[in-house]
């Protein structure tokens, strides 16, 4: 058992390459009891907890970032869930994604402007960070100056100083939470005010049964989106530029063969999973592949590893930029599959667009050891060299 | 010909299917899928298998 523990430890602190470690895992224990949770790593288990949540709940005691209600809709179960998802679904629709995608485009080549001519940059720092945050304050009609503002919040909740496992991240992360609260109460008076074409007035002008959402209501979804949007893109692109660093062949591909780019995208997410793992609480004494698990238990269904279970891919392996099918869980499934899944491969799909059209060929700066962060799948520094280009 | 129908209590909107085979899905106003063509046969078959085994809820068939 110590090496399955091993395993789950090594997952939570966060490990360059998990692929290994998640079959590992899989073949010795598919569903193991950690101090944190209990681990699932079969896709077909998987699969059954992100669909059942009426016995695999989402619920607040799944994780707690500092909030004092619940997020909406992560924390809120069906049937509630469903009159949530309804009005935020058609806010994130591929179609929607497309109508902004001209201004992500514009976002990306000025932020390559920066350092295009300069042969070197920190790629996390001055691309992965502050994309995604760019693009939230932009899709909410925030101000761009409030961007360190977020990240220092957004990290003080996903990341609380001091705290280890689940326990005692309520008391690190809620001062960070009451001062998003405030924030956010002070954006939506500001919004009701000058109502304008983005998220934050599609909110208020939304109807549930011709009622209005309540100003709760209102900022328990800002405050899902400020944690769920904007760390993932960060871990999803650093996770992809190490693997395309280090993969010169696909990358080669994804410069030669352009029409790639959607599939790698969807291979990348599968392979490398940027978010690992997602965390529901058992609502009765259920048992799991043999083993019992008992109601209020911690589950973690690893989707990292039902993206490599060879019950479905085939070569889960090997990395085919051009893999189909590829019905990956990289975005979770069931219903509370990631509301913002078409916004991410937007933003991806932009970001490698662009940058490979500008530069084509990159290395990791020599002598970087790279530093994953824990249970998000960001690194803390990427250093990038490549020939200089002239704006 | 072969008829395409896809399941809206298993639906959750992935829009993996309107993306890969768009002659034969489009998304509602909430981005779950809707068929469009509900007989294909030819190249829309094999756009509506592609999808059929692209989707990770298992919501559609072609039969």
């Amino acid at each position: 058992m110590t090496e399955a523990q091993d395993y789950v430890d090594q997952a939570m602190a966060g490990v360059a390459q998990p692929q290994p470690m998640y079959k590992a895992l899989r073949e010795s224990n598919p569903v193991f009891r950690s101090p944190q949770a209990v681990v699932l790593s079969r896709l077909a288990d998987i699969e059954m907890a992100l669909k059942h949540t009426e016995l695999f709940s989402s619920n607040m005691d799944a994780v707690d970032l500092g909030n004092i209600r619940p997020l909406i809709p992560l924390q809120i179960d069906p049937p509630d869930h469903a009159k949530y998802r309804r009005i935020l679904d058609p806010l994130f629709t591929p179609r929607e994604m497309a109508r902004r995608e001209p201004r992500v485009t514009e976002l990306v080549n000025e932020m390559i402007d920066r350092f295009a001519g300069r042969g070197e940059c920190d790629f996390h720092e001055e691309f992965a960070v502050p994309l995604p945050c760019t693009v939230f304050l932009q899709l909410l009609g925030l101000p761009l100056e409030d961007l360190d503002q977020f990240l220092h919040w957004k990290d003080a909740v996903i990341r609380p100083e001091g705290a280890t496992g689940y326990e005692s991240r309520h008391e690190t992360a809620a001062p960070a939470a009451l001062q998003i609260y405030d924030y956010f109460e002070r954006a939506i008076d500001d919004h009701i005010a000058n109502p304008r074409d983005d998220v934050m007035s599609s909110l208020i002008a939304a109807r549930i049964e011709g009622a209005p959402l309540t100003r709760e209501e209102i900022l328990d979804i800002c405050f899902l989106f400020l944690i769920a949007g904007l760390d993932t893109v960060t871990d999803s692109l650093d996770c992809f530029f190490v693997y395309l660093a280090r993969h010169p062949e696909h990358r080669h591909q994804l410069v030669e063969q352009p029409d790639v780019l959607p599939s790698a995208i969807e291979e990348l997410l599968r392979w490398e999973t940027p978010v690992p793992g997602v965390v529901r609480v058992a609502m009765e004494d259920v048992e799991v592949g043999g083993c019992p698990i008992s109601k209020g238990e911690r589950v973690s269904p690893l989707l990292g590893a039902a993206n490599t279970d060879p019950a479905e891919f085939l070569d889960p392996d090997l990395v085919d930029f051009r893999r189909n099918p590829n019905r990956h869980r990289a975005f979770g499934g069931g219903p509370h599959r990631c509301l913002g899944s078409h916004l991410a491969r937007m933003e991806l799909r932009v970001a490698l667009r662009e940058f490979h059209r500008r530069i084509p060929d990159y290395d990791i700066k020599p002598g970087t050891e790279l530093v994953y962060t824990a249970a998000l799948r960001s690194v803390e520094s990427l250093p990038l060299t490549f020939p200089t280009v002239t704006p | 010909m072969t008829h395409v129908e896809v399941d809206p209590d298993r639906c959750v909107g992935h829009g993996r299917c309107y993306t890969l085979a768009p002659k034969v899905f489009d998304a509602d106003d909430v981005g779950h899928a809707i068929v469009i063509a509900e007989e294909v046969s030819g190249e829309l078959e094999t756009e509506g298998r592609d999808a059929e085994r692209n989707c990770p809820e298992g919501a559609i068939t072609l039969s």
